[in-house]
């Protein structure tokens, strides 16, 4: 509970790290912020070839079916990668001043979940152009699919960026880990197509029903099933618990390790 | 803890794994299991101590003693393996100057970045936002992109934010060397200010003077434990002797004494003296009276005695073989006639190296009516690198003492050159080298 008062005294302290994140990022390129909105769409026009035109999945309106759930899951992907090194490359940071250290992992988490919800705005726009009537109920639904999101990848970027400190190959691990995973997970296809025999195993991934309540609002234009979003909360805090736990014991040795 | 107290450290103790070839990666770790030999050394060995509110302590210790560690475990950045450190009040570590600048950005939004680092809210940044950018003399630059700074105006923003964060504890690494000449002086006056209202500072640093400059005690670690603990002068006094003596057992040459640490001998006796001079001239009067270095009729007094080089400005400390005035003023409170002046300089053991007065020097007697002054210029001294006492005299022409002031001052001198001895003695070299051809 201290250890929350304290983020919160240094609030100002995450904020100026994302603005910091996300004004540097583009910083000299021709499009500049343009980039957040530019860079999803080019990456679903090279999704969207391969699978409608290759390796035909048979759903309808493909590009929207993987736009929808391939945004939430770049935030993700780039959490668990990113998050991984985020400690690393702030280590001047944290030899020299301290302050929570739990605030790298939240701000490049938030500055990543940031660049997520300035994707929406073409998802959703994508969405209601292909012909998608979003209910309110599903509306009202989003913010908490995406608080239910941002808390569990923040879980798993406090586990890897203070692990990783200690056990640097990690970081490698993890880019593996994350493009398995997302083939474990129904973006480029439908789960229909998975084998009935591993379905019990396919549904263990937590990211699934988090990606289903995306679709079920912006592509099928239909009210998420409380149930599982409540099943999701639940899980999405019992991540960042045991994220801030873990990271709490590890970061003692931060200052020596790095 | 008791109110007074604002950083309490106990049975503090920290270890480190030396590795000597450390493996990270996973394959590292597997192939060469016995690679990973490490040792594990004690940087800090159950250390104890308060540091109260207000004060000013410096850390000294040679290189490796722990100083460094000891900071970083107060500052909260380094974790102790046994015993604790509490601190009372807000932290600013000064131990990194400018951490999270980002070059594409206006000095004014680093200065957000900057403090908000330091765990300020937004309400107190910009509280003290003009007197961060006033400080810092950058007002015409400071929405201009750090990139485009010279490394000193960016160093004098971010020591502008360091020093404004108003921590109750402040805690410094080595840092007061930053700017030129002009802004080193301001940031000092800022410490001093700092102190004043009430401040709690934790110096670690190099230089024995900045710290006596600020502090009012000094800490000295040696192999991870306190070794004197104490005002700064006798710490680094004892300190010294100590290095020193380090010195002549791993060199084995007695003169092996590294020019800084004689000129800061040199400074730090030339401020022992200033201190001493300090005393009110009454109550160092009063003092020599009734002790055994003053003595005599006492009709006239000597009451102030300056030393100076050409220029007049008093100083104590002198280079050998440079010219030393004297300039002796007196209060007469019964006029005497016939009387001579005089001077002498002892050693510091007592051994009386010179001394002289008008009437060896063959000068007539005068007659003393009123208060007045005599100067007696000593040309090109040769006392050679050490401290030395200087007697001042008014007697009759028959030697009876009308104000005899043994111990009235102390003088240092100091030497560019390693020759040694007691005194300077002027000489010059006629030789021929032969076998050589000089064309």
């Amino acid at each position: 509970m201290n250890k929350l008062k304290e983020i919160y005294e240094y609030r100002l302290m995450i904020y100026s790290l994302v603005k910091r994140d996300l004004r540097g990022k583009y910083k000299g390129s021709v499009l500049g912020f343009m980039w957040t909105f530019v860079n999803p769409l080019l990456q679903l026009l090279v999704y969207n070839m391969v699978f409608s035109i290759i390796m035909k999945a048979g759903v309808d309106k493909f590009y929207l079916y993987l736009f929808v759930g391939l945004i939430p899951w770049l935030f993700f992907s780039a959490a668990i990668t990113g998050g991984s090194t985020c400690i690393i490359a702030q280590k001047d940071l944290i030899k020299k001043i301290r302050f929570p250290r739990e605030i790298i992992p939240i701000s490049f988490v938030t500055s990543q979940f940031v660049n997520m919800l300035l994707s929406f705005i073409v998802v959703i726009i994508v969405s209601v152009v292909s012909g998608v009537r979003p209910t309110i109920g599903g509306l009202l639904c989003l913010p908490i699919i995406m608080l239910v999101e941002y808390l569990m990848a923040l879980g798993i970027a406090l586990i890897s960026s203070s692990l990783t400190v200690y056990f640097r190959d990690l970081e490698h691990i993890l880019a593996i880990v994350a493009m398995a995973w997302l083939y474990a997970t129904p973006i480029c296809y439908p789960v229909e197509m998975v084998p009935e025999k591993y379905l019990s195993l396919y549904n263990l991934n937590p990211v699934t029903p988090i990606v289903n309540a995306y679709r079920d609002v912006l592509y099928w234009g239909r009210t998420p099933d409380l149930r599982t979003l409540i099943i999701a909360v639940c899980i999405g805090l019992v991540t960042v618990v045991l994220g801030i736990i873990i990271f709490g014991r590890l970061q003692r040795r931060f200052a020596e390790e790095l | 803890m008791e109110d007074n107290v604002a950083i309490r450290v106990s049975n503090l103790t920290k270890k480190f794994k030396v590795y000597y070839d450390k493996g990270r990666s996973l394959k590292e770790v597997i192939l060469f299991r016995n690679r990973n030999k490490h040792e594990v050394r004690t940087v800090l060995n159950d250390v104890s101590f308060d540091i109260k509110k207000g004060e000013a302590v410096g850390l000294i210790g040679h290189n490796g003693c722990g100083k460094s560690t000891l900071l970083k475990l107060i500052s909260g950045i380094l974790y102790p393996d046994g015993g604790s450190v509490d601190i009372k009040g807000r932290v600013s570590s000064l131990l990194e100057l400018g951490a999270g600048f980002h070059p594409d950005m206006s000095g004014r939004e680093n200065i957000y970045i900057n403090a908000s680092i330091f765990g300020l809210t937004r309400e107190e940044i910009e509280a003290r936002l003009q007197t961060i950018i006033d400080f810092s003399e950058l007002a015409g630059f400071i929405d201009n992109p750090v990139r485009t700074y010279s490394s000193g105006m960016y160093m004098r923003l971010a020591f502008s934010v360091a020093i404004n964060v108003d921590a109750e504890v402040l805690l410094i690494d080595e840092i007061l060397a930053v700017g030129d000449a002009n802004f080193q002086a301001k940031c000092f006056s800022k410490l001093q200010e700092i102190k004043e209202k009430g401040t709690t500072i934790v110096i670690v640093s190099h230089s024995l003077s900045q710290i006596e400059n600020i502090c009012d005690r000094s800490i000295w670690i040696n192999d991870g434990v306190i070794r004197a603990d104490g005002t700064p002068l006798a710490v680094h006094s004892e300190y010294l002797e100590f290095m020193n003596e380090q010195r002549k057992a791993a060199g084995g040459k007695d003169l092996d004494i590294p020019p800084e640490y004689v000129a800061y001998m040199q400074e730090r006796r030339y401020k022992e003296n200033l201190k001493l001079s300090m005393i009110p001239e009454q109550q160092a009067a009063v003092e020599a009276n009734g002790g055994q270095y003053r003595w005599g009729s006492g009709e006239v007094k000597i009451t102030s005695i300056t030393a100076s080089g050409p220029d007049g400005v008093g100083k104590r400390l002198f280079e050998v073989g440079t010219d030393v005035y004297f300039k002796v003023h007196y209060h007469v409170e019964k006029p005497i006639k016939d009387a001579v002046f005089g001077i002498g300089f002892f050693r510091n053991s007592g051994e009386n190296l010179y001394g002289t007065n008008t009437r060896i020097d063959g000068k007539p007697n005068f007659d003393i009516d009123e208060d007045g002054e005599f100067t007696i210029i000593m040309r090109k001294i040769p006392l050679m690198p050490d401290q030395y006492t200087v007697s001042f005299s008014i007697e009759y022409g028959d030697g009876v003492p009308v104000d005899y002031w043994k111990d009235a001052l102390k003088i240092d001198t100091y030497r560019q050159t390693p020759d040694v001895g007691g005194f300077f003695m002027e000489h010059d070299w006629e030789y021929e080298v032969k076998g050589q051809d000089n064309g």
